[in-house]
């Protein structure tokens, strides 16, 4: 069956996908319709998005949200569980070179309140235990251990500590204190190394002193010896390197998606589902091998429109140039940060702009790791080439860097309500992407349910594109 | 053939008339926002014509603005207020290089180009401190109305310090220096600061003159004159402060 491609609401998806079914559907063991996760899980926000029709994005779709699921399994069957935290895309990736354990990112409870749409009573929790909203939304995170509703209890808790952003820090300590120890490993502020330093070049065009990642592969270390102590087994520089490896088989995916996605003359995946598909990029969704396929079927997919000229863009229904002209192509955006609440990366079609880069806040976990290096080598420079790191400056150098390589012709920034690390960043960015592009940013704070300023938001966003477009104009 | 540009603020609607050049406004009108938003607007609407003598089948375009505007179902389209206000201010401006607009409910301040376009744009659409809103809540306290506040200031001789960053922990402040007999023309005048302050930091450290000041608190006597003085700029009014929105929504329906 093959339709064109569109956002569709969830009750769409209910007729859609009988017809997919009809049509001979093929779905994996934890397929089915969206709906039901509304109706079992209470994902409510679900009813509000609109998602992409293809079965590849249904795939995904069903695919993150039953990671519960998997862990669960792996609970039963005896895998060893790490929740590992902060870090986004290192240790995981050391974790899952061991045949008999699983990671994932207990962090990522920060969407439970958008996704449930406060109905779990997540943040309450977390004010009661002085954890409130003046905090950045991870300290969901907190209710989620409590309630065990949400994921089962680690074996073993990892957190990076020391260049993170206070609020993390902050909620991890709590979470400590709770009772749930955690192995803490210190990440240092990356900074270029001064001149009678050896330089490291790090993934993402960073440097690093040689100093600062022979430290870094020291924390690591430990971490590497209570992952070994756990599994019951030597995690060898064999396992590390097949473990990089296969690592490297996803990003390469990744890479293929994003180049496709952000170069196609029309677009041909919606903002939302790629964001939710980076996101498996950090962990693998708990399931490496099945992130791997459902990629492909994107990939594929993606493939299949830029073919057929297809997009996904709507046309700007009540948006018009401001010089006159009837129909455009929709506006290139490059997006900072993940929004809290899932809904609003729906606004981006809707006021008629597209993607065409992302930075959201884990590009390192994207980046290739160095396969040329000893394995614990490769993951330290990984390590400290995340954006969260380093100076808020060294992070604009690569927003303007990739933001360039397609041709944004504007930008959006997304604060985290409470998230310290981007209180002042922000500025910072915009000014750089201005002087170094020209092309107008806008920063907009998202809270994990954004109803109440949705009208505010979208605002934002259509001046943003209006301003882009009025540019298109002067620049034709 | 006729244009017209609506703004439908959270406090006022304002229509705009002006011929399918964009150069002469034929007519305009104000009204107060409600609950029915489409119904005031159009009402107001008809009325506008109805006084310019204008009928509704020689209006070819409609452009909608503000707030509101996706309530204004009879519009063609719809335009956000920053560009509106830009093609506004710098038609009855031509030199203008920022603008400031505050409004009831937010406050914008938008830098434009050399050519008039929208370069960049800051909004305060999160906290009252830096609207209208926060006057209202002032003259309210005062018993006076809105449009007597800037008299009232003017005859302030030591402007007094409001601390509180929040409008409703400014309203407590209010109270205790009414209380400790602070004088309320002194009171009014460092609201005007603080509201200044608020827009000032929306600025950065770049205030590309000349600066013009809109929107329906423009209307206010000696709001100006604070944000002059916060900004160390001078801050000049705009012709029909209230009006800028809806006159750059019909220029902009001219220009189809």
């Amino acid at each position: 069956m093959n339709t064109s491609p569109r956002q569709i609401t969830l009750d769409e998806w209910d007729v859609h996908y009988e017809a997919l079914r009809a049509a001979g559907l093929r779905e994996p063991p934890y397929g089915g319709p969206l709906r039901r996760h509304v109706e079992r899980d209470s994902d409510l926000r679900l009813a509000r998005l609109r998602f992409d029709n293809s079965p590849a994005a249904l795939r995904l779709w069903n695919f993150l949200l039953t990671e519960e699921d998997r862990l669960q399994a792996a609970r039963r069957d005896g895998t060893k569980i790490v929740g590992t935290m902060k870090d986004l895309g290192t240790v995981p990736v050391m974790a899952y070179s061991l045949p008999n354990v699983v990671a994932f990112y207990p962090d990522g409870a920060w969407w439970i309140p958008c996704v449930m749409e406060l109905s779990d009573g997540l943040l309450g929790i977390a004010n009661t235990l002085g954890v409130d909203e003046s905090f950045c939304p991870v300290r969901a995170m907190l209710g989620a251990f409590l309630t065990e509703a949400h994921f089962p209890i680690p074996d073993l808790l990892i957190c990076s500590a020391g260049a993170t952003c206070d609020d993390f820090s902050a909620i991890a300590q709590r979470l400590n204190g709770l009772g749930y120890p955690i192995l803490w490993w210190e990440i240092p502020s990356r900074r270029r190394p001064e001149a009678e330093e050896e330089a490291v070049d790090l993934p993402g065009g960073f440097t690093a002193s040689r100093q600062q990642v022979d430290f870094v592969r020291a924390e690591l270390e430990r971490v590497r010896g209570a992952l070994e102590t756990l599994a019951g087994m030597p995690l060898t520089a064999d396992r590390l390197a097949a473990g990089i490896r296969a690592a490297n088989a996803v990003r390469r995916r990744f890479d293929e998606l994003r180049r496709l996605v952000f170069s196609a003359e029309r677009c041909p995946l919606p903002a939302l589902e790629l964001l939710i598909a980076e996101m498996l990029a950090i962990h693998f969704c708990s399931d490496r091998e099945e992130t791997i396929a459902v990629l492909d079927d994107l990939i594929a997919e993606v493939k299949r429109r830029i073919a057929a000229g297809q997009g996904v863009e709507r046309a700007p229904a009540s948006r018009e140039s401001t010089c006159s002209l009837k129909q455009e192509p929709p506006t290139k955006v490059f997006w900072v940060n993940p929004v809290a609440d899932l809904r609003v990366m729906n606004l981006l079609e809707d006021c008629g702009g597209r993607l065409c880069g992302t930075e959201f806040l884990f590009c390192h976990a994207l980046d290739e790791l160095p396969e040329d290096a000893p394995p614990m080598e490769a993951l330290a420079r990984a390590a400290l080439a995340d954006p969260m790191v380093g100076p808020a400056t060294q992070r604009a150098e690569r927003i303007c860097r990739d933001a360039g390589r397609f041709g944004a012709e504007a930008l959006i920034l997304s604060r985290i309500p409470g998230a310290s690390h981007c209180a002042t960043e922000g500025e910072i960015i915009r000014g750089l992407v201005q002087e170094r592009l020209g092309v107008p940013a806008v920063e907009i704070e998202v809270p994990p349910v954004s109803d109440s300023v949705a009208a505010t938001l979208r605002s934002r966003i259509e001046a943003l594109i209006e301003t882009a477009r009025e540019r298109r104009c002067r620049c034709d | 053939m006729v244009c017209a540009g609506i703004d439908a603020g959270s406090r006022a609607i304002k229509v705009a008339l002006m011929d399918s050049k964009g150069g002469k406004m034929l007519g305009s009108g104000v009204a107060d926002q409600g609950v029915e938003q489409e119904a005031l607007a159009r009402r107001l609407f008809e009325d506008v014509l109805a006084r310019a003598g204008i009928a509704r089948n020689r209006v070819s375009r409609i452009v909608a603005t503000g707030y509101g505007r996706n309530n204004v179902g009879f519009a063609d389209t719809t335009i956000t207020e920053i560009t509106c206000h830009a093609v506004g201010v710098r038609h009855l401006v031509p030199d203008a290089m920022t603008i400031i607009e505050i409004g009831g409910q937010d406050s914008k301040l938008i830098r434009l180009n050399s050519r008039g376009a929208v370069q960049d744009f800051a909004m305060n659409d999160r906290c009252a401190a830096g609207t209208g809103c926060f006057l209202e809540m002032v003259a309210r306290r005062l018993g006076i109305s809105l449009s007597d506040l800037g008299q009232l200031a003017a005859r302030s001789t030591k402007a007094a310090a409001i601390s509180s960053m929040c409008a409703v922990f400014a309203e407590t402040e209010i109270v205790g220096l009414l209380a400790s007999g602070t004088a309320p023309e002194d009171i009014v005048a460092g609201v005007m600061t603080a509201v200044a302050s608020r827009v000032a930091a929306m600025a950065g450290r770049t205030i590309l003159p000349p600066v013009v000041f809109t929107g329906g608190v423009a209307l206010i006597p000696r709001m100006a004159e604070a944000l002059a003085s916060v900004l160390k700029h001078p801050v000049s009014l705009s012709p029909e402060p209230q009006l800028t929105g809806a006159v750059g929504a019909a220029i902009l329906a001219s220009r189809k």
